[in-house]
């Protein structure tokens, strides 16, 4: 049985928001679902952007055996933060996991999927409103 | 003409030192909350129920003699599932508090709809809450904490909380210190914490957007204590919104016209 640190959000995300007792409810269930042991969640930061605690959970990797994020869309915004959390669990022989999305990244093609996601995800934003024009 | 009153003086007071310790506004409320949770717990180790305040108190002292910590958490559980299951709880959890949070916060209250429970063994590690303020994880700064040891909290038993003097500082160092272990952030402040030591018969208000947190428990006793937060109704909400978090308590008769009011139709 794997233990899987939870991560959950204190703060909206890609302009959706899931209460944190809702949250964990979903990783309980996707990691009751697929035999992994849910360690309590580590919740992070409300500050825009954080990933103070993703920090910290990460140098948890050798206690543990993975992480399971609520979203895939908890990850960090920029792409060069993505992938260096992706390569630190990748390079630790470690899996991320992606309750809501039923997604997970134990190798590299997983992450380039993942990574797909999250390339579509950014083109459907709706682009910041144009300043108005003088009349 | 002045607009001073005469909670104006703990306001003060909550705004220097970030806290108020008070003796409890309804004692008969208290002393249901003690027992009632004793009662709770006894039953929950299969054991009599101590008789009283005092018995309550001494029982709760020395549960770490019944309680192996290994099995302190579903200990807790069911302890919290016991008392969050009477409707007396909430409302006699207001009542011990309920003139501080008038003058504090305010008349129009939205309560938790939840009361927590800390139980510390002595020299359990598994219970530790590390350095943080709870807005830091989403709670609204409009929101305060009703704390109430429901033993004696005094050393390492109790909580500590970083004044307001301090935690500007605290506050500038923030990326760094919040990123790093929990142990360089409490020591980081560990000179400038106060410990608030309060008996069982009082109760605590405090800031719950000041950093605060617990040690181990090196003293001979296990804590007990209940947290429940309050925050005026129409304040804006953070993370823990009305409904799934809040429950609004005290709406007074002008907000409830308010509410209900609708301009006259013209059509």
């Amino acid at each position: 049985m794997s233990r899987l640190r939870g991560y959950i959000f204190a703060r909206p995300f890609m302009g959706e928001r899931a209460p944190q007792h809702v949250q964990n409810i979903v990783l309980r269930d996707y990691c009751q679902r697929r035999g992994h042991e849910l360690l309590l969640a580590a919740t992070e930061y409300a500050m825009e952007d954080s990933t103070l605690i993703l920090a910290t959970v990460l140098d948890e990797l050798t206690e543990i055996d993975g992480i399971v994020m609520y979203s895939l869309f908890q990850l960090p915004r920029d792409a060069a933060g993505r992938r260096h959390v992706v390569d630190r669990v990748l390079a630790a022989g470690k899996s991320l996991h992606f309750a809501v999305e039923g997604m997970r990244i134990t190798d590299a093609e997983e992450a380039a999927a993942v990574e797909r996601c999250w390339l579509v995800r950014t083109a459907m934003e709706p682009a910041a409103p144009a300043a108005p024009s003088a009349p | 003409m002045s607009f001073a009153a005469p909670s104006d003086a703990l306001g003060a007071e909550y705004l220097e030192r970030g806290y108020v310790v008070r003796d409890v506004a309804d004692p008969a409320a208290h002393e249901w909350i003690v027992t009632t949770t004793a009662r709770v717990a006894a039953e929950a180790l299969g054991v009599p129920a101590p008789s009283g305040l005092g018995a309550s108190v001494e029982f709760m002292d020395g549960v770490h003699g019944r309680v192996a910590p290994a099995a302190l958490n579903d200990f807790r559980v069911a302890v919290i599932h016991g008392i969050n299951a009477l409707a007396e709880l909430r409302p006699a959890y207001f009542a011990v508090a309920r003139p501080y949070l008038e003058a504090i916060v305010g008349n129009e209250l939205a309560m938790q709809q939840r009361v927590n429970l800390s139980i510390q063994m002595p020299g359990d590690t598994s219970s530790l809450l590390a350095v943080h303020a709870d807005t830091w994880s989403g709670d609204s700064p409009y929101e305060v904490v009703a704390w109430l040891p429901l033993v004696h909290c005094y050393g390492t038993k109790t909580m500590y909380l970083l004044p307001p003097r301090h935690a500007a500082a605290f506050d500038a160092q923030f990326a760094r210190l919040a990123g790093a272990s929990s142990e360089t952030a409490f020591e980081a402040m560990r000179d400038q914490v106060e410990w608030l030591e309060v008996r069982s018969g009082q109760v605590i208000v405090f800031d719950q957007s000041l950093p605060h947190g617990n040690r181990v428990n090196d003293e001979s006793e296990t804590r007990w204590s209940m947290n429940c937060r309050f925050k005026g109704v129409f304040t804006p909400y953070g993370d823990k919104k009305l409904g799934e978090f809040f429950e609004p308590i005290t709406l007074r008769p002008a907000s409830r016209r308010g509410m209900g009011y609708r301009l006259p139709s013209v059509q």
